[in-house]
């Protein structure tokens, strides 16, 4: 009786977040009022061409770009918690794990607009697909994105359709249209041996699946780099470096909606300390391997300082960026680590800050990495105006910038306002599982 | 003077169109006009004519004047224009050799190269630099098209093949197909590319012009631009604009395949290997395994001093040590 | 103390100005010869060849000499060339700015391999035409005699030799031109590269240059000739002539192989084994997952 009254309050609990209130429509209204400043800038670069950026004929890729990588970074955490742990079998990360898709899936599907408001002539892009080069890094990044986007909406869509039908049982009180989404989206589930079975077999599938397609995604991208001959990014770890940095921004990401979560949604008792306790430590584990590869990208070429490598790392160390790049390091890297090794530390609210920390840590680091690189190129900048030389954003620029943000807030808010953002049927087989235990 | 000249043309005009009417529209010439094209010598009277190809997809020669009444569509000229840039000239692989103790930074080429292809001034298919290796390594001036490399980095990230390498070796780029993601001017080693930021400086009176790939005229808002190594003139047996621009000597342009380059101020004629022997010719960056297409002679026994001006910026990169 | 500093002054300017008399001095100092001084153009100078001129002045000369009159030569130059329309330039004789422009002198390039003889009258037609004051001396040279002239080319496989003959055939009979300037030159893409040396024809005509052999020719390894004779009675008379005296060259298109920059049709078998393969899987994985939903909708309608 015990266990009905139990399972009644998970699906209470974990439902009740669906449903229109006044502060969700104010939040929206912001995110909607602010989204369309910044598309009345991207409409101001459509219009006057990309003059309106700071970029120029040597720093050509500039903020946009670091906010592309930034955000393929971001969405890379979806495979490392729901596949990776998943299937390792760690059953603390199994709350988050829809949370970690829906973030994966924002960031990997804005991920596609950044790169299109990056480009001079964005109403050409169906020529990738008409007079597509598969030789190009571009054309496979622009596969792998696809490839994911869409594997990411399966992997969130197929472990839901049970929660679907839950939705559509139990609100009663939405009106009945978008009952009928339910209804139509659980593809007439009844929770039948057979139903249960193909359900796990295609979670693993798209599970297995997913590791290589997002190890490609990211490593795709920074070979947008790394099969350039530029100072900087000439390297043969990029692939991993890469990658092990997506970690450390995709955890920080899925630290900060956990809190945020479990405070606007009361999930205390879902999202819980031992939670924060255990991606604390998943912080710390991914930081730390960053932190090595760091370590062998700029301690390599620093030992050596080879004449073109010299100039971009002094830039870097003592020059005009040392100031970021220093920050990036200790604020973003280095103190996160020591700070998580606490146990004190690694509760909710001082895990929120630090994640903050390393989450603007880590787009600056992207800054890091696609910028100065392009302001030492191997022959002298000479005969061009001084903003050639020296890349400054652009108000106009920044604005850009923080659209895809704000469009990757919209969607995590819908979506977590339309499905349960903790797995209700896994959450009651997890008790069922546990009372036949005792 | 210009009007001077309208008059008699105007004349010459309606003669043409004359004996369009009596011999008809099928006054035409063969494919293998193109090849013949290449013998310029024959060429050189007719500056005023030039082939076309007409709505029957027959190839025309008819007066300059005259290429928009032939032309029924743009569009069929535009198809023609972007195939003819893009094959090429058979049998061809051009080389350019710059001889840098000729250079003294007089900048007639950069300021020919962006007439030609209507750039603004800080936009710059060619640039001479002042380089300058070490602290105690004398400075001196280099000129810096595209290489036009036989392995070039830029074409092969494109994404859209719109930048593409011809079989004579030259690197163009179709700002008719160019997305503008700006991956080939990052993959670039020697800063070759450059990007039309805001609308081009002469979008204006360049409205009307038909897309000529060779000459990447006219220039597009949000399109990447590049040294062509004036794959128009070339066709046409004519140096480049700056090869034939440069009052020094600095140029030397010609095809690898006749082992012969020729002198754009003196239009002396001499063998290709032997002046990169005599001379120690070199190319930048082997390293880098971009075979240029461009050469270079040391700045050995310079005909003039190095501008003090110039001494600061040639060093900028060597720090104070 | 001040004085010393003056007259030093004095000094300096006094050695300045008499390094740049002489500086000017030598730039004015053609050396030409006497004979050529008085050379002129059997090509009347009007409208007709001055325009001519122009087209050829533009293309040749203006990047340094500006255009006439306009006082727009390249100052950075040194010594700077002079504006054509000058009194100084003017002054000089047909046949001396003749002489300047075929040999040409310090940063002055010869353009006597460069422009044809009718070429460089033409140029000088348009120097003049600014000129109110110039009247023109015609030259009684029938330029027609050169007409009756005709060059042989023979090629000798064994000595890599080639020998021009120069023979005009005049009512009287067949004549050697003797002591007549020749030179060889091989036409290629942008220009003429030269054969050696020029030469005098000996007193049967005949004139021997050896030919390298390691030119290239076209596939069958045939090279277009000129040979350019210069003789005071006839003029100057060119013949062209197709030859089989280069190495057959034949070398294949630069954008023929698989290379990754090559185009998409010839991206390297790797890449497109790769890439295919990539997206083949995601297909059949893609199909796998459209499947079970559809297996999953058909067991609930049961």
């Amino acid at each position: 009786m015990s266990d009905q009254l139990k399972t009644e309050k998970i699906t209470t609990d974990l439902l009740r977040s669906i449903r229109l209130n006044k502060s969700f429509l104010i939040w929206m209204g912001f995110l909607g009022l602010a989204f369309l400043i910044c598309f009345g800038a991207y409409g101001l670069q459509l219009k006057n061409g990309m003059v309106v950026t700071g970029l120029g004929d040597y720093v050509s890729w500039g903020m946009y770009i670091s906010n592309f990588v930034f955000f393929v970074a971001t969405s890379l955490i979806g495979m490392l918690i729901s596949a990776a742990l998943g299937l390792s079998g760690q059953k603390w990360a199994a709350p988050l794990a829809r949370i970690a898709e829906i973030i994966a899936l924002a960031f990997a599907a804005v991920a596609g607009l950044v790169i299109v408001m990056d480009m001079g002539r964005p109403e050409r892009l169906l020529n990738v697909i008409i007079h597509g080069r598969i030789q190009s890094p571009i054309v496979w990044d622009m596969t792998v994105v696809t490839v994911y986007v869409l594997i990411s909406t399966l992997f969130l869509y197929i472990p839901l359709i049970p929660d679907l039908k839950i939705c559509y049982d139990r609100l009663d009180k939405l009106p009945p249209f978008a009952r009928n989404i339910y209804k139509l989206l659980s593809l007439n589930w009844t929770g039948s041996p057979a139903q249960k079975k193909l359900i796990k077999q295609s979670t693993r599938v798209i599970a297995i699946f997913i590791i290589p397609v997002a190890l490609a995604i990211h490593t795709v991208t920074s070979w947008l780099f790394a099969n350039t001959s530029r100072v900087g990014w000439d390297s043969t770890i990029f692939g991993p470096y890469f990658v092990t940095g997506a970690f450390v921004a995709g955890s920080a990401a899925v630290i900060i909606a956990m809190y945020f979560y479990r405070k606007n949604y009361g999930l205390k008792d879902y999202i819980t300390d031992y939670h924060f306790d255990k991606m604390g430590q998943l912080l710390v584990l991914v930081s730390l391997i960053y932190l090595y590869f760091t370590l062998n990208e700029y301690m390599v070429p620093a030992y050596k300082m080879k004449t073109s490598e010299a100039l971009h790392l002094s830039a870097l160390f003592t020059g005009i960026h040392a100031g970021l790049f220093w920050s990036v390091q200790l604020f973003g890297l280095v103190l996160p680590i020591i700070l998580l090794l606490f146990k004190k530390m690694r509760k909710p609210l001082p895990m929120l800050f630090i994640a903050l920390a390393v989450l603007i840590g880590a787009w600056f680091k992207r800054y890091i990495i696609v910028v100065p690189t392009q302001e030492h190129p191997y022959l002298p900048i000479q005969n061009v105006p001084l903003s050639f030389k020296i890349y400054t954003p652009t108000l106009v620029e920044t604005l850009i910038t923080i659209a895809p943000f704000i469009l990757v807030l919209i969607i995590i808010t819908v979506l977590s306002k339309v499905i349960p953002i903790i797995s209700v049927h896994e959450t009651i087989e997890q008790l069922e599982e546990n009372n036949q235990k005792d | 003077m210009s009007e001077k000249e309208k008059k008699p043309r105007k004349k010459s005009r309606r003669e043409f169109l004359q004996d369009l009417g009596i011999v008809g529209v099928g006054t035409l010439i063969g494919g293998s006009a193109i090849f013949a094209g290449i013998n310029y010598d024959k060429r050189k009277k007719q500056a005023e004519r030039v082939k076309v190809l007409t709505a029957e997809n027959e190839l025309l020669e008819i007066e300059k004047s005259d290429t928009t009444k032939v032309i029924k569509s743009k569009l069929e000229n535009l198809t023609y224009l972007q195939k003819e840039g893009r094959d090429g000239i058979a049998g061809r692989r051009f080389v350019m050799v710059i001889d840098l103790s000729k250079c003294r930074n007089a900048r007639k080429c950069m300021a020919a190269c962006n007439n030609a292809h209507h750039l603004r001034p800080e936009q710059h298919h060619i640039n001479v630099l002042k380089m300058q290796e070490s602290h105690d390594t004398p400075a001196y001036y280099m000129p810096k098209p595209c290489q036009h490399c036989d392995n070039p980095p830029c074409v092969a990230v494109c994404p859209v093949d719109a930048t593409f390498k011809r079989q004579d070796g030259i690197v163009l780029i179709d700002n008719e197909r160019c997305i503008g993601c700006r991956f080939c001017i990052a993959a670039c080693p020697y800063s070759a590319r450059i990007f039309n930021w805001a609308e081009p400086i002469k979008s204006v009176e360049d409205e009307d012009l038909t897309y000529n790939v060779e000459l990447n005229v006219p220039q597009r808002k949000g399109t990447v631009s590049k040294c062509l190594f004036s794959a128009d003139r070339v066709r046409e047996g004519k140096l480049p604009y700056c090869v034939s621009a440069c009052p020094n000597g600095v140029y030397y342009f010609g095809d690898e395949n006749e082992d012969t380059v020729t002198n754009g101020t003196t239009k002396e004629t001499v063998r290709f290997k032997k002046l990169l022997e005599d001379n120690g010719g070199y190319t930048l960056m082997p390293e880098l395994g971009t075979h240029p297409r461009v050469y270079y002679l040391p700045p050995k026994g310079k005909d003039y001093p190095f501008q003090d001006k110039d001494k600061p910026e040639a060093a900028e990169h060597l720090g104070n040590s | 103390m001040l004085k010393r500093i003056i007259d030093l002054r004095v000094a300096l300017t006094l050695a300045v100005t008499i390094l740049y008399c002489a500086n000017d001095f030598a730039a004015n100092n053609w050396n030409v010869p006497v004979d050529k001084k008085t050379k002129n153009s059997y090509i009347k100078f009007d409208a007709a060849s001055a325009s001519q001129g122009e087209a050829i002045y533009n293309k040749n000369c203006a990047s340094c000499h500006g255009n006439p009159g306009k006082g727009n030569s390249l100052k950075s130059l040194s010594p700077v060339p002079p504006d054509l329309s000058s009194a100084k330039t003017q002054e000089l004789t047909d046949g001396e700015l003749f002489y300047i422009l075929s040999t040409g002198r310090m940063i002055m390039p010869s353009f006597k391999n460069v422009l044809s003889e009718d070429e460089r009258w033409r140029v000088i037609s348009f120097i003049r035409s600014s000129n109110k004051s110039y009247v023109q001396t015609l030259s009684k040279f029938d330029p027609n005699k050169s007409k009756l002239v005709k060059i042989n080319l023979n090629f000798d496989p064994a000595t890599h030799n080639i020998r021009i003959l120069a023979i005009a055939n005049e009512k009287s009979g067949v004549v050697a031109l003797k002591d007549a300037e020749v030179a060889l030159f091989a036409i290629r893409y942008f220009g003429r590269l030269q054969i050696g040396k020029s030469t005098k024809t000996d007193k049967d005509g005949m004139a021997n240059f050896k030919f390298s052999k390691d030119l290239p020719g076209d596939k069958a390894g045939i090279v277009e000739l000129v040979a350019k004779v210069n003789d005071e009675n006839y003029g100057e008379i060119e013949s062209v002539t197709k030859m089989k005296v280069g190495i057959p060259t034949d070398k294949p298109a630069l954008n023929k192989d698989r290379a990754i920059w090559n185009v998409l049709a010839k991206a390297p078998i790797w890449i497109i084994v790769l890439y295919s393969f990539g997206v083949l899987v995601f297909v059949l994985v893609l199909l796998y997952l459209l499947n079970n939903l559809r297996k999953l909708k058909k067991t609930g309608d049961n």
